[in-house]
């Protein structure tokens, strides 16, 4: 670690790994009340259960992202943050704002909760990924603005990377899409169509800018390919995510009571928003393949390629899957869309965020540059127990989606949602049983950081160039 | 694949060149934005399969000679941009400038016709809903506008760059990508001026 | 290098077949055959800004055809849509 202010990402790191692991209880909870409905009634509704299982979700990833930006930006800029106390004082301020929230939709019923924090003054609660109270919202953009202008002065008045800069026009994209949650129109159309201004556009749009830097930072750190190269492949994605990406928000447009065009441009646009996701993947392996040399963290490179893989399928495969207007018609809105939003948000957001961490948090906790061999052998297991759990929630997910599609939507009788459901229940119970093994995988991944923490650091290998010269 | 970004040091003998001019990022970039018309060009085919008699009809209405004058636009601007390239392996950037101005100014100009066009379609009350030939046609040729603005806007920053003595014969990858992306831009065009104004 | 000479004749090429496409919406024409026609036109000026202005004449290898390989697939579709178009 070069710089001391870098510091300030540890506590970041620290409580996006804690809420992490509150998301996938709570994951848990509403995965058996889908085979026993009422499972912890009346204490934790379903519809609670989600609010916290997604909102909890959310949060970690800024978290994490805030981390990120914190330890990745001294470092490209080649100097201290700007102000890490006020970096120290944003933490708190989240972290109790959002710990309060949580306590808020567990303790007081939803609408009690709206009318004692003023919602009716500025309505904007009852949306789903955007059901945090008002004045959590207000609380986010203080947060927000503080972060941007913490980082922003420090990029600008240092050294200027494309990875930094790239950084910076996702993070202030993130907070400028997040306004839109600030309006709420009466017309539902109207609404529907403004909430995906944040939903997608953040998802498909300015965290996939995040996305790029992030892994393109840790390229470069850990295979020593030219920052020349690594760069040019940032630029052509983000371009290539934003010509995709904006008008591919149409991809939500189909049924919601919007112009037609939108199923053309819709499906056009999001059909090819893929190829950005497929070309993080083919950056990833081609900078491994041709790094210069071998970086000891062998857990955080692990992390890079798995990042670059299921991002690939979750988004790109799974999202193709069901982006064309005529399949859409069928699908809109089944188990299908869970299990690509599963696979989506896991592979890209969840596991860049893990490999951020897992290259960072060694310098922020002491080491030079990794953590003991057999610190990251458990790391390597919670990163595969993890990842293959995803992988196959999604697959069960699917399989009950398409089932579903079927038996409600196709077949030439159609039967009831309801009745479809409990047909459904074999696969909802292996998504709850690998749901399981996914808590596992995260206990090992944790434990990882308290294992071998004695034991030397893992030594590097020659570099593949060297041993073959 | 092997990526070998900077091209400019390949061997300079044609038959032994691999690399197409400009940097090869670029060409990444405009492989995968032809790749978004090519998917939206079949959509315009196939859908018109299921509606001949309508886009005929509407085919009709279409200004030809606008649509003639604007590809000769391009053509003219793409052979400016060549002529750019050509000048600035020279080492003729005064040249450079010139030729790359000039083709500015064309884009410009193709702007300002498809433009005409646009205002007379809204003068007649026509919009994306209007009917499914018009919204492939006001799509497809609007997706093509903003790449001619990009396109502009790219060779633009060229002539100021090398005004300011940014490139020579010996470093000039910058002016061959954006002549690059500017060919694309003409390209695409070449086919969707036949497709939706002339091929009934 | 670029040849400045080529490029003239190329472009010279390019205007002229425009004309004649020009020409051929002018007269009116319609029917599969004058259509293919009229877009092999359009795939031999794509062919010929790809080899010529975009200099990928003198490569080998997947760069030399990748305009030419676009131009097929673009081409190859949107004849057997026009083909669909006129059969059923
Ligand atoms: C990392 C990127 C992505 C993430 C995190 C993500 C996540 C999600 C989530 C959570 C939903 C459900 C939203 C809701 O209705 O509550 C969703 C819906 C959808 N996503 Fe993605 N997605 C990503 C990328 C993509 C891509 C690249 C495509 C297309 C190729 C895509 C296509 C879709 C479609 C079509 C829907 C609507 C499904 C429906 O109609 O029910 N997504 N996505
Ligand atoms: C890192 C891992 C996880 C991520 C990123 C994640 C993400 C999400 C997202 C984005 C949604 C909203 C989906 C939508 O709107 O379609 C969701 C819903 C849900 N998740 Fe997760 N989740 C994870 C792990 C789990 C686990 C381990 C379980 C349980 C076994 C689980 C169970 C559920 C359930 C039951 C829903 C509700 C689906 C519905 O509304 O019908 N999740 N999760
Ligand atoms: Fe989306």
């Amino acid at each position: 670690m070069q710089y001391q202010s870098q510091r300030v990402a540890k506590p970041y790191f620290i409580a996006a790994i804690g809420l992490f692991v509150g998301q996938i209880l709570f994951g848990l909870v509403m995965g058996l009340q889908y085979v026993m409905g009422d499972f912890l009634f009346p204490a934790i509704p379903f519809n609670v259960a989600r609010m916290v299982h997604t909102n909890l979700l959310i949060v970690w990833l800024l978290f994490g992202f805030m981390g990120a930006a914190y330890y990745l930006v001294p470092e490209e800029a080649e100097r201290e943050l700007v102000s890490p106390k006020l970096a120290l004082a944003m933490f708190w301020i989240f972290l109790v704002a959002g710990a309060l929230t949580i306590l808020g939709y567990l303790f007081v019923p939803y609408s009690s909760l709206a009318d004692m924090t003023g919602n009716s003054i500025l309505p904007t609660m009852g949306r789903e990924f955007l059901e945090q109270p008002t004045i959590t919202k207000l609380g986010i953009v203080v947060v927000a603005l503080a972060f941007l202008f913490n980082i922003g002065a420090t990029i600008l008045s240092g050294r200027k990377t494309a990875v930094s800069l790239v950084l910076l026009i996702g993070l202030a994209g993130l907070a400028v899409m997040f306004l839109f949650s600030f309006y709420n129109p009466d017309n539902l159309v109207k609404d529907k169509f403004y909430w995906w201004w944040v939903v997608h556009l953040w998802v498909e749009g300015v965290w996939e800018l995040i996305l790029g830097s992030i892994l393109a930072f840790v390229l470069i750190k850990t295979t020593g390919v030219d920052r020349e190269v690594i760069e040019k492949w940032l630029y052509v994605i983000i371009a290539m995510t934003l010509i995709t990406g904006i008008i591919g928000t149409g991809h939500h447009y189909y049924w919601i009571g919007t112009p037609a065009y939108w199923k053309w441009w819709g499906s056009i646009f999001s059909a090819m928003e893929p190829i950005p996701f497929f070309m993080m993947t083919v950056f990833a392996f081609n900078m491994v393949n041709r790094r210069r040399r071998n970086h000891p963290n062998k857990a955080a490179v692990l992390w890079a390629l798995g990042t670059g893989v299921m991002a690939f399928l979750g988004a790109g495969v799974w999202g193709f899957l069901h982006t064309l207007a005529p399949v859409n018609y069928y699908t809109h809105g089944t188990q299908i869309t869970a299990a690509h939003g599963h696979m989506a948000f896991y592979g890209a957001y969840v596991m860049i965020v893990l490999t951020m961490i897992s290259y960072a948090m060694p310098m922020l906790r002491g080491r030079e540059a990794a953590n003991s061999n057999r610190s990251q052998v458990v790391e390597m297991w919670g990163f595969w127990l993890m990842t293959v759990s995803i992988v196959f929630i999604t697959l069960f997910l699917t399989a009950a989606g398409i089932l579903q599609v079927y038996l409600q939507r196709m077949s030439e009788n159609p039967l009831p949602f309801m009745v479809v459901q409990d047909k459904l229940a074999l696969f909802y119970w292996l998504r709850e049983i690998t749901g399981v093994v996914f808590l596992i995988g995260l206990v090992v991944y944790i434990a990882s950081f308290f294992v071998g923490s004695r034991e030397p650091e893992a030594s590097v290998s020659p570099a593949p160039a060297e041993a073959g010269a | 694949m092997d990526m070998h970004i900077k091209t400019t040091e390949q061997p300079t003998r044609p038959a032994q060149r691999r690399y197409p001019p400009g940097d090869l990022a670029l060409w990444i970039f405009i492989l995968a934005e032809l790749s978004v018309f090519a998917v939206f060009f079949s959509a315009y085919a196939f859908t018109r399969a299921q509606h001949v008699e309508l886009f005929s009809t509407y085919q009709a209405t279409l200004d030809c000679n606008s649509a003639l004058a604007n590809t000769l636009v391009l053509i003219t601007a793409s052979f400016f941009v060549v002529r750019a390239v050509a000048a600035i392996q020279r080492d003729r950037s005064a040249e450079t400038v010139r030729w790359l101005w000039l083709a500015v100014l064309m884009a410009g100009l193709f702007l300002l016709i498809k433009g005409h066009e646009y205002a007379h379609h809204l003068a007649a009350g026509v919009t994306l809903s209007t009917n499914t030939f018009y919204m492939f046609y006001l799509s497809l040729t609007f997706f093509h506008f903003m790449h001619v603005i990009l396109g502009m806007l790219v060779l633009l920053v060229l002539a100021v760059r090398t005004r300011r003595g940014h490139y020579s014969a010996a470093e000039h990858t910058d002016i061959e990508s954006g002549a690059s992306y500017w060919h694309m831009v003409d390209l695409v065009w070449i086919v969707l001026f036949p497709l939706v104004y002339v091929m009934r | 290098m670029t040849n400045t000479r080529s490029a003239w004749i190329v472009y010279l090429l390019l205007s002229g077949l425009t004309l004649f496409t020009w020409g051929v919406a002018r007269a009116g024409y319609s029917g599969l055959g004058v259509t293919l026609l009229v877009l092999g036109v359009a795939l031999l000026k794509g062919q010929m800004i790809g080899d010529w202005f975009m200099s990928l004449r003198g490569l080998r290898g997947f760069w030399r055809w990748v305009i030419v390989l676009w131009l097929l697939l673009v081409g190859g579709l949107i004849t057997a849509a026009f083909m669909i178009a006129t059969g059923g």
